[in-house]
């Protein structure tokens, strides 16, 4: 009865058109877009990896063999946990989360420096000019550190010029570039959080505290901390995402010897042609990301909502 | 006093060592567009010259993934602008016991890794068109369509923020008072809503197909056969660099800052706009200043000319005298090589001869590999066959694209040294380089991990047999030799 009356609200108030037109794009979005693709991959992922054909047949039994695979390996293999995968797995989750902390430490100064202490046009002109690299396409900013970081790139150009090294450092095999690169990426999805947050808070608190007596840490820690939690948890999350989701960076950066997660699920789907095991890795990646949120909202001790905001 | 002084030259310096991380990569990529060499770097300079935007124009594989770039943009808009709207007029209305779920829901696919949306969307949509009965080339397993679908449903989530935002400041009592006048709810939503909605729906649009035009990693598992802008980029990044990826990188920017010079300029205009008409509706009897004309406004006239000072200089610039100085620059690196060879020539005469029997089949795998793996090939190379010369190759870089006519090519062939520059050059050859590279595995062992994420590109499949055979064919060889 309760949905009755709301339907016949919702269509009295929005007029028969218009309460149509959102039902049905809610709808397809909701349903067509987001959950119902998501319960297929679900599905995909516990069942046995046969071609289109025979999907809904017997063969297309349900099974688990797919997420054991991930950690115990193949039958045929002498190690009894599959070493590959799990190794990658937790080095991008380890990855992903030092590049977050290496965001946070560079821009929790420079958000407060823009917030806070510059003023005028210049530092307006300074927060727009964060925007531009951020247009840029993922993969040329890549190509930018691939060229900056080469054999023989500007650095090592510099410094071999220099006399630091005699040789080329290869900057690419030992990760320096990868690191490099991730950090850069998505570098404004936490400066701008913490910005804003930081923006808002009142000058004069700052200063209260320091005619107080208080020192500089000691302001930061008790006063503009805790001011832009929501701010850092949420760029925190952003960036996190996104460099243990990020396929390009690590493909173009990457050493030889260096996977990322997202590599593997790639090659299950487009080399080895399994798109159950592609799809259970998708999940496992899927859970990973929704557990780090859940435990950053516990952390920081904020809501979704006001994380998004 | 000094310590608070030097508190500010740190703060200074870090602010401007930021910026420089920032910028300076940009920058770097940016000038290496419009250095002759073939490879992208700034130095050595070698002569400036706009020859890779003509390069970059004449790629035909990349205007089409421009081509379809932009198609799947505008379904993005089409598509996604709508569902955000209809997403955040939802917001406003469902109760405040399922709003959170609701939110919660519709957030989600922003923080959900693009690499899931793509493989559930082409999932999905494969399992559907399987379920009707649709056949191979209907319109369910179309790249392009599964794009747009698989890229709308986050860059809806977008939309769907800046319609909250905007909302959040609508009065509704607009809505109720011409619904009390008679208004149909249409005639409503269409004169009241929309109109108020305006700038909220262009920067929704221009945001989603900014976010569509730059996406990567639902992309790449929902186009299939077909290929993006960014596809397209990534396999040419991956594969082998040259300058032309940075002449496209400047001209991104470039559009990017017109784009937003251009955006500036009309929203002062609408705010200037506004504010006039709010003096009307005051009644304030100004006179209304009659509107300058977008073209006649001085920022943008100015603008108009840096941009046209500009680019004659740097196509003055670009295009003359840039032959001589190749030319130059080309009879230089020659001399340097000449003096190299005659140089190792005295030092190679006691084992060249027994070495140049088994170096051939090995030397012409080299010339094909792409330029990561030849760093690593000539190692292994090096280790076998000279392990003496290893400390003089890997600081040789004068050599590394060195545009040599066939007989100087002939003639260093067996020696070492050019090894790693042929290799960047033939970049351009993806099919070989992609078979080297699994043969090279086979030599190093410890590679085989990297080597088979480097070969996980879709486009070739068949390309490991067929770079074997060509290992062995003679022929290959004196294809080297001709394409440079």
């Amino acid at each position: 009865m309760n949905i009755t009356k709301f339907w016949r609200e919702f269509f009295h108030k929005n007029g028969a058109a218009v309460a149509l037109f959102m039902l049905i794009a809610v709808g397809v979005w909701l349903f067509m877009m987001i959950i119902l693709p998501q319960a297929f991959m679900l599905d995909f992922s516990i069942r046995a990896n046969v071609p289109p054909p025979k999907f809904g047949t017997e063969e297309h039994y349900y099974t688990i063999e797919h997420y054991k695979y991930m950690i115990f390996g193949s039958a045929l293999s002498t190690d009894s946990f599959n070493v590959i995968d799990l190794t990658v797995f937790f080095r991008t989750i380890a990855a992903a989360a030092f590049v977050t902390l290496i965001d946070v430490a560079l821009c929790y100064p420079i958000a407060y420096y823009l917030a806070q202490v510059s003023t005028g046009g210049w530092s307006r002109l300074m927060v727009l000019s964060l925007i531009v690299p951020f247009w840029i396409n993922e993969i040329l900013r890549a190509f930018a550190f691939k060229i900056i970081f080469g054999s023989t790139g500007v650095i090592n150009n510099f410094l071999v010029a220099v006399g630091i090294v005699d040789q080329p450092y290869d900057f690419i095999r030992n990760d320096v570039a990868l690191w490099a690169g991730l950090s850069y990426a998505f570098i404004l999805l936490m400066i701008f959080p913490i910005y804003n947050a930081i923006e808002s808070l009142d000058k004069n608190q700052i200063e209260a505290a320091r005619d107080l007596g208080s020192p500089w840490w000691r302001i930061h820690w008790r006063i503009v901390v805790p001011h832009a939690k929501p701010g850092i948890s949420s760029g925190c999350t952003m960036v996190f995402m996104l460099t243990a989701g990020a396929l390009a960076a690590p493909q173009i950066l990457g050493g030889p010897s260096s996977l990322w997660f997202t590599q593997i699920i790639y090659q299950g789907f487009n080399q080895a042609g399994n798109w159950a095991r592609g799809s259970a890795y998708a999940i496992i990646l899927l859970v990973a990301c929704v557990a780090f949120v859940l435990v950053m909202m516990k952390v920081f001790k904020v809501k979704f909502g006001e994380m998004m905001k | 006093m000094i310590r608070g002084r030097m508190q500010k030259f740190l703060v200074i310096g870090f602010v401007i060592a930021f910026f420089v991380y920032l910028f300076g990569p940009l920058i770097v990529m940016g000038l290496t567009a419009f250095n002759t060499s073939n490879f992208p770097r700034v130095t050595p300079w070698e002569c400036f010259s706009i020859e890779w935007f003509d390069v970059l124009m004449q790629d035909a594989r990349l205007i089409t993934g421009v081509r379809n770039s932009v198609i799947i943009g505008i379904g993005v808009v089409v598509l996604a602008v709508p569902i955000g709207l209809a997403g955040a007029l939802m917001l406003m209305q469902v109760s405040a016991r399922i709003r959170p779920w609701y939110y919660t829901v519709t957030i989600a696919p922003i923080l959900v890794p693009g690499v899931v949306l793509g493989i559930s969307t082409l999932l999905f949509w494969d399992r559907v068109g399987l379920m009707l009965g649709a056949t191979e080339d209907s319109f369910f397993y179309d790249g392009v369509f599964l794009t747009i679908v698989g890229q709308a449903t986050f860059i809806s989530a977008y939309a769907m923020l800046i319609f909250i935002a905007r909302l959040q400041r609508f009065d509704p009592a607009l809505e109720e008072a011409a619904l009390d006048l008679g208004a149909t709810h249409v005639q409503a939503f269409r004169k009241i809503l929309l109109p108020f909605l305006r700038p909220a729906i262009g920067s929704a649009a221009v945001l989603a197909f900014l976010a569509s035009f730059e996406n990567y990693n639902t992309t790449i598992f929902t186009i299939v056969s077909s290929s993006t802008l960014t596809t397209v980029l990534a396999s040419k990044v991956r594969y082998g660099i040259d300058p032309s990826i940075s002449a496209l990188a400047v001209t991104i920017v470039f559009l990017t800052l017109v784009g937003a010079v251009i955006y500036e300029i009309v929203k002062r205009r609408e705010v200037r706009q506004s504010k006039a008409q709010m003096a009307v509706a005051r009644g304030e009897a100004r006179r209304t200043r009659k509107q300058r004309s977008f073209f006649s406004e001085p920022a943008f006239i100015l603008f108009v000319l840096i941009v046209i000072a500009g680019f004659g200089t740097i196509y003055f610039a670009g295009t003359v005298g840039v032959e001589e100085c190749k030319i130059a620059v080309k009879e230089k690196r020659q001399a340097e090589i000449q003096r190299r060879i005659e140089q190792r020539q005295q030092q190679q005469m006691a084992e060249s001869a027994k070495k140049a029997a088994s170096e051939t089949p090995e030397e012409d795998s080299q010339h094909v590999q792409d330029s990561k793996v030849t760093a690593k090939g000539t190692e292994a190379y090096q280790g076998i066959f000279a392990p003496d010369n290893l400390q003089g190759e890997s600081a040789s870089d004068t050599v590394e694209d060195e545009p040599v006519k066939g007989t100087e090519a002939y003639q260093s062939i067996f020696s070492p040294e050019n090894l790693q520059g042929d290799g960047t050059q033939e970049t351009e050859a993806p099919k070989p380089a992609k078979g080297t590279e699994g043969y090279q595995s086979v030599f190093s062992p410890e590679n085989l991990l990297g080597e088979a994420a480097e070969e996980t590109d879709a486009e070739a499949p068949e390309a490991d047999t067929q770079g074997y055979q060509n290992i062995f064919s003679p022929e290959n060889l004196t294809n080297q030799v001709q394409s440079q």
